[in-house]
């Protein structure tokens, strides 16, 4: 009887809607312990030990091998765990070095970010002689299109600039085989996700492409066919995701001015080590700023408005440990490090809740102590409740001994 | 009376161009400062300025009036002070030099101002007095008072005779704030609050000096990145980064040359090691050989000496257990591995599979570009329904058509293998037999719960759920039945027994006595065996358990030449 078959034949798969799937760390994923057996090549193994590493961790032992073979990876671990390390290993151990033509892009969403990760592709580089140019914006076209010249391995920018260089033909993209977007959420995000398809539309077709995040909605996830070939997923569950060695709090204040009183009676933690600052907009960055100082208390700040070389001067200092204390936005929320950040404190609740593990994510730095103090208005409580229960962790009242725990 | 200038004023266009580019560099500096964000260095000051505007608000007076005394002492403030009026009176001392001179002097060629002819112009007034001068006495009741301007720049008012003694008196006071260089007599009056409000001061001077210094440093060195037309390496861009390194971190220089000097010292000092450790491990092998030679030796003699026999065939035993040993491992091992290369050769093919479909494979985003255009024929053209479907999809809902009654329940949802999820929903429909079947209600189908928006985000979980494809605006075609009795009466009877395939959820069905067909009463085929209920015979089911198990059993198959008597 064929005419049963008949009602089946035209039920074609038409779209797939992912949205009821479950995305699940793939199957297949290997897992190295060491990266004297990952088969890197000798120079870079010495740039890794030299950095700093010694024992791979969860991320690098899993995700490396696949990138170094060649396949579309997305890779999600906690912060401070070493996901930028992971990709710049691959990255190196996939280059060749005696042709001088950019092989691998990255991008990243802040120039910060860029910068930072040029630096580490350079310090796990440093006996390959690999050189790795950071695109950004706010920067000499001039010296940009001159240092592309020059040769690079690798360039690491922001898509606007990225794409200018592109389109001048000054960056040549025939030999690019890899595309790397770092905090990939942010990237393919509404603000930034047309930037990255017009880079994307300039490289060859069939690039690997590396997705990595701390966080990954799964929004992202689902759109990852339209650029990826059958990826490879290295995923963490939502509750596995805040770092046990960060703890944090929360201190009730009943009105916004008292906010301000607590974190001047906060003053001394903040001093301990390294502290960042977080208010939700530029304004308040600037406002908090000139109050704190008016107080006597020392503080720099950073935000998107500022002229970039003011910018890199407060990196720098505050990089360089002079400056102790950083009052910013969210353009410092994902991606930075400085290992001696113990402390963040959230002046306002961030406005999503990725945003929230980014930005304690700024502390604990690699297996580093950190706390983290989230300042709440009786209403905001609500909202922090929320976050601890997606996130399945624990933010309790702030205690007295905070300065203990730094 | 000299008519001629001493010397012309020449200009010329070139001057005047001069002139105006520097007004407009001047005036450009400034718009750039007045630009630049408040907690600049250099426009870094302490913030008693804004406390006073503050302390105008009554409420605050007691308050800040008391924090003002204790800021009054700006040391940036007060040293460009100082500066400006010792330059103001080198400056002044100049001019009276000038103008004494009057062209006499060597200087005179210098200048611009045409002192000469200056000196003429004021000689009819009167000079006035240098330092302290003495105002127009005040024509009044007391017409002996008058008033004088001090050196610190206070007027007072003193009787005509006391002058003079008020004038030394002032005089004084010039010579011993003079000889005191210091600028802390201004602020003598409040002098203990002073003593520690000037140490802070001080410390953010020296800090903000010292972080000026380090901007310019790092300014300097990125000139240098910039013009250099070399490699850039780490060290480039460190700029004094607080960062804690591997053990093995070395410091390389920024220069070129020295750095590939450096490299090529670390590169010959590494391989020295290696060779060393290498040459260590040897004389170490070969001592504990010649130790354990002297051992047995020693032993050896012993045994002689003790009169036994040579310790020959007790080695020899040891011997063959241990070869023994190695013999059963090595069969061990290799029966491992061969299992093993099994798998990766399985493994590797299904690898080889993958990889041909990934490489058919065209991204979304891919499709258009340069490279692609040699295997157009592998992107998947859609079928007509599939582009309705996705033309239906990029609708807005409110163009589409009015939903009729029998559409709401349109979303039709099927699982991998086709079977339609949520069938039951539908209830304006022709009943078919396959209905007529259900007695019971069918369990409810295993989805995620998809009107739960909660459930989206990042949730993962372990357990993988059946993948459940969703279809809009699926027409359910009638599902037509088999004719498998035209000849029977009994129409209902004639289709109730159950297809194999939907053995799984048998609870779903009532059992209902056979049909009473030619398949039921016929000869009964081997093959029809299976097609029983199992709890119709229990030895048979037994008999199907152990043969699966059995079979279970088997695929963890061992090697036929696997020794069990070794584990």
């Amino acid at each position: 009887m064929t005419s049963s078959e008949v009602s089946y034949t035209n039920r074609k798969i038409i779209s797939e809607d992912l949205s009821n799937v479950e995305f699940d760390t793939s199957e297949d994923v290997e897992v190295i312990p060491t990266f004297d057996s990952m088969g890197l090549r000798d120079e870079l193994l010495r740039g890794i030990y030299t950095y700093g590493f010694e024992k791979p961790s969860a991320i690098q032992q899993r995700s490396i091998q696949p990138i170094v073979k060649g396949r579309d990876v997305i890779a999600q671990a906690q912060s401070g765990t070493g996901k930028t390390a992971t990709f710049s290993i691959s990255i190196l151990q996939s280059l060749d070095t005696t042709l001088r033509e950019t092989q691998v892009l990255i991008l990243s969403p802040t120039r910060e970010l860029a910068t930072q990760i040029q630096k580490v592709i350079l310090a796990l580089g440093d006996f390959m002689n690999v050189q790795c140019h950071a695109c950004i914006g706010g920067t000499n076209l001039g010296e940009d299109i001159r240092k592309l010249d020059y040769g690079q391995h690798v360039v690491s920018g922001t898509p606007g600039r990225v794409f200018d260089m592109i389109r001048r033909r000054v960056l040549r993209t025939r030999s690019i085989k890899m595309l790397v977007l770092d905090e990939a959420d942010e990237m393919l995000n509404k603000g930034f996700k047309e930037q990255i398809y017009d880079v994307y539309r300039y490289l060859p077709p069939a690039t690997q492409v590396v997705l990595i995040s701390a966080t990954l909605p799964h929004e992202i996830l689902e759109m990852t066919s339209k650029f990826m070939t059958d990826p490879i997923r290295i995923l963490v569950k939502r509750d596995e995701l805040t770092l046990e060695g960060i703890k944090q709090f929360f201190v009730a204040v009943e009105r916004e001015e008292w906010k301000f009183d607590t974190l001047c009676d906060l003053y001394d933690t903040l001093t301990i080590t390294q502290a960042v600052i977080f208010c939700n907009t530029k304004r308040k960055v600037d406002w908090l700023t000139q109050k704190m100082q008016e107080a006597n208390f020392t503080v720099s700040s950073m935000h998107g408005d500022m002229p970039q070389k003011e910018r890199d001067n407060i990196m720098k200092e505050f990089r360089s440990g002079q400056s102790r204390v950083l009052i910013t936005t969210d353009v410092w929320a994902r991606g930075i490090d400085v290992q001696q950040v113990s402390l963040v404190i959230n002046y306002d609740l961030p406005n999503n809740r990725e945003l929230y593990i980014h930005r304690i994510g700024r502390s604990g730095r690699f297996g580093r102590k950190g706390v983290a103090i989230n300042f709440v208005k009786s209403d905001d409580i609500r909202i922090l409740r929320d976050i601890e229960q997606y996130y399945s962790t624990q933010i309790d009242e702030m205690p007295m001994n905070v300065a203990d725990l730094i | 009376m000299n008519d001629q200038p001493t010397k012309k004023i020449l200009f010329n266009k070139s001057t005047l161009l001069s002139l105006k580019a520097e007004l407009l560099k001047k005036q450009e500096e400034v718009l750039e400062k007045k630009h630049l964000p408040k907690h600049n260095l250099e426009l870094f000051k302490p913030a008693h300025r804004s406390a006073e505007s503050e302390s105008k608000s009554e409420n605050k007076t007691s308050t800040t009036s008391f924090k003002d005394k204790l800021k009054a002492v700006d040391v940036e403030e007060y040293e460009a002070c100082r500066k400006a009026k010792q330059v103001l009176e080198k400056k002044a001392e100049l001019y009276k030099h000038l103008e004494d001179g009057a062209g006499d002097s060597q200087l005179a060629g210098h200048f611009l101002v045409d002192f000469k002819s200056k000196k003429q112009e004021t000689a009819s007034r009167p000079e006035p007095e240098p330092e302290e001068e003495i105002q127009a006495p005040f024509e009044e009741d007391q017409g002996d008072w008058i008033e004088f301007t001090d050196f610190l720049g206070r007027t007072r008012k003193c009787l005509k005779s006391d002058l003079d003694y008020y004038k030394r008196r002032d005089e004084q006071l010039m010579k011993m704030v003079t000889n005191e260089s210091n600028y802390q007599d201004s602020s003598a009056s409040d002098a203990q609050s002073s003593q520690n409000t000037t140490e802070k001061p001080f410390l953010v001077q020296k800090t903000n000096d010292y972080l000026q210094l380090l901007r310019e440093k790092w300014e300097k060195k990125e000139q240098e990145l910039l013009g250099k037309d070399e490699d850039i390496h780490y060290q480039d861009l460190l700029f004094d980064e607080a960062r804690i390194h591997g053990v093995g971190y070395f410091a390389f220089s920024t220069d070129e040359t020295e750095r590939r000097k450096q490299m090529d010292e670390l590169l010959k000092r590494r391989e020295e090691t290696l060779k060393a450790q290498k040459l260590a491990e040897e004389t170490r092998r070969k001592r504990d050989e010649l130790i354990a030679a002297r051992v047995a030796a020693a032993r050896a003699r012993q045994r002689i000496r003790a009169g036994l026999p040579p310790e020959d065939p007790e080695e020899k035993k040891k011997e063959f257990t241990t070869c023994l040993l190695k013999f059963l491992t090595e069969k061990r091992d290799e029966a491992d591995k061969k299992a093993k290369e099994e798998e990766k050769k399985a493994r590797e093919e299904q690898e080889k599979e993958r990889q041909k479909l990934r490489d058919a494979y065209v991204r979304e985003w891919d499709i258009g570009k340069e490279g692609n255009e040699d295997k157009p024929k592998k992107f998947r053209e859609m079928t007509q329904e599939e582009y309705v479907e996705q033309q239906r999809a990029k609708r807005i809902d409110e163009f589409a058509p009015v939903k009729s009654s029998n559409s709401v329940n349109s979303t039709n949802e099927f699982d991998t293998q086709g079977r339609r999820l949520n069938s039951n929903t539908d209830t304006v429909k022709v009943k078919t037999w396959s209905d007529v079947r259900r007695v019971e209600a069918p369990a409810p189908p295993v989805i995620g719960d998809i009107s739960d928006a909660s459930q989206k985000g990042l949730y993962f979980s372990t357990k993988k759920n059946e993948a459940i494809l969703k279809y809009k605006n699926f027409v359910k075609a009638q599902e037509p039945v088999p004719i498998n009795n035209e000849l029977s009466d009994d129409e209902v009877s004639g289709n109730t027994r159950p297809k194999p395939d939907k053995r799984k959820d048998g609870e779903e069905y009532v059992e209902i006595e056979p049909p009473a067909t030619y398949d039921y009463y016929g000869p009964i085929p081997k093959n029809r065996k299976l097609d029983k209920p199992f709890n119709s015979d229990l030895r048979e089911a037994m008999a199907q358990g152990n043969k699966s198990l059995e079979r279970k059993e088997s695929s963890r198959k061992l090697p036929e030449h696997y020794d069990f008597t070794f584990d």
